[in-house]
């Protein structure tokens, strides 16, 4: 299967960007669409941020969204934030913001993303964490590739190179021990499924704006990805501290996080595959 | 019933069942009338209350169960308690997981309904 992929710049997300800036000017800040609407021959992409509670870290990564990759729409589901959350992002006047009245938890929040993805057409979508950790500036790698067709859905991983993140013991072993399991399941190789940092064609979009796991989603999103006959892979980046805010695995959680995903991860290999929403509402 | 003795029933014991079973339609009927269940779960409490009524009634039914099983009537009687639960608390996680789903697609669609009507309103704005 598809294994780590050279970490190349590809030409497609080079082209694309030029053909952005010769347009931007007419239509920019289009009221019903992307920013590249109505140009057929110029894939859209969807950046999607769930944040709860991410007001002192979403401002900067906004920012590097701006600077990095002008020409991708961006989705902030603000997933019920009790601080200021969703004012930040109302600040930014590119940023499309949705506010889910109360807190559904990661899963729920990204899954609305992808909804909004599938309804407004675009052809990748790329999951972003709102707290910095995600290296911003490699988006349009991983968007390269599944522009290419290297596979479905690409996963930025920690693992496949040296790295600069290094987690704590206890979380490493947990999460390999995870690791392992989805990709004895998976069998393509993956050495990070916990990485949220992703982005995933329109077949993988149809798929989860039908279906996406409730809490810890990420490993087991992969699971369901596998079972709709979908192709996963990998590219190595260098994550980066997190800028802010607190890990959503507190150690209390993490037993129960191992147990919860285990078992779903379990489950699902029991269940009839996802339906593909392609084209929905 | 000399039998039934020795299963541990009194006959003091067929006064409190029939007093229980007697309260138990009786609240249930009431729930019944004030429209407080859906309807499915007024006739799953009324085949229940029924079901409670008949072996305060007839107790000998309860018994015969005993004496076919070799144990105390009311081992019986909160065996049958317990698989009856059982099933209605399995029921009802079922239930609680469809109405969560539910609800979680309703938030989604309340945020992103939101969010269009937001657009539509200011064509300018995020």
């Amino acid at each position: 299967m598809e294994g780590a992929l050279p970490r190349d710049h590809p030409a497609a997300t080079q082209i694309l960007k030029l053909n952005f800036f010769a347009l931007q000017s007419q239509t920019h800040h289009n009221a019903t669409g992307g920013k590249n609407e109505g140009l057929p021959n110029m894939p859209r992409v969807l950046v999607i941020i769930p944040a709860f509670n991410e007001a002192e870290t979403i401002g900067a990564v906004l920012e590097n969204l701006q600077r990095h990759a002008p020409d991708y729409d961006v989705l902030v589901v603000d997933d019920g934030s009790r601080d200021t959350t969703a004012a930040v992002a109302a600040g930014f006047a590119h940023v499309r913001l949705v506010k889910l009245p109360y807190n559904l938890g990661i899963g729920g929040a990204m899954q609305t993303g992808y909804k909004y993805a599938l309804r407004n057409g675009y052809d990748v979508a790329v999951q972003c964490d709102a707290d910095g950790q995600h290296p911003v500036d490699r988006i349009k790698d991983l968007v390269g590739h599944v522009l290419k067709g290297s596979a479905d859905i690409l996963i930025g991983s920690r693992y496949v190179a040296d790295t600069g993140y290094s987690p704590s013991m206890s979380r490493r072993v947990g999460k390999s021990i995870l690791s392992r399991a989805v990709d004895s399941i998976v069998g393509a190789g993956i050495t990070d499924t916990t990485s949220g940092f992703r982005a995933a064609n329109r077949k993988v979009i149809g798929v989860f704006a039908g279906s996406y796991p409730e809490d810890y989603p990420e490993a087991e999103a992969l699971v369901v990805l596998h079972k709709a006959g979908l192709k996963a892979a990998e590219l190595p980046v260098e994550m980066l501290p997190r800028q802010g805010g607190r890990t959503s695995i507190s150690p209390k959680n993490a037993a129960y996080y191992m147990v919860k995903v285990g078992l779903a991860i379990f489950i699902n290999v029991f269940r009839p595959n996802p339906r593909l929403s392609e084209g929905a509402r | 019933m000399p039998e039934a003795a020795q299963l541990g029933f009194q006959p003091a014991h067929r006064i409190g069942l029939l007093i229980v079973s007697l309260i138990l339609v009786g609240l249930v009927l009431e729930l019944v009338r004030r429209r407080m269940f859906k309807e499915r779960y007024a006739l799953l409490w009324l085949a229940a209350s029924g079901f409670v009524l008949l072996i305060g009634l007839a107790p000998s039914l309860v018994v015969w169960l005993a004496r076919l099983l070799h144990v105390q009537y009311l081992t019986v009687f909160f065996a049958l308690s317990f698989v009856f639960l059982l099933g209605l608390v399995l029921s009802f996680s079922v239930v609680i997981s469809h109405l969560s789903d539910r609800n979680r697609e309703l938030a989604q669609e309340v945020g992103l309904l939101e969010q269009r009507m937001r657009r539509l309103e200011q064509p300018d704005d995020g």
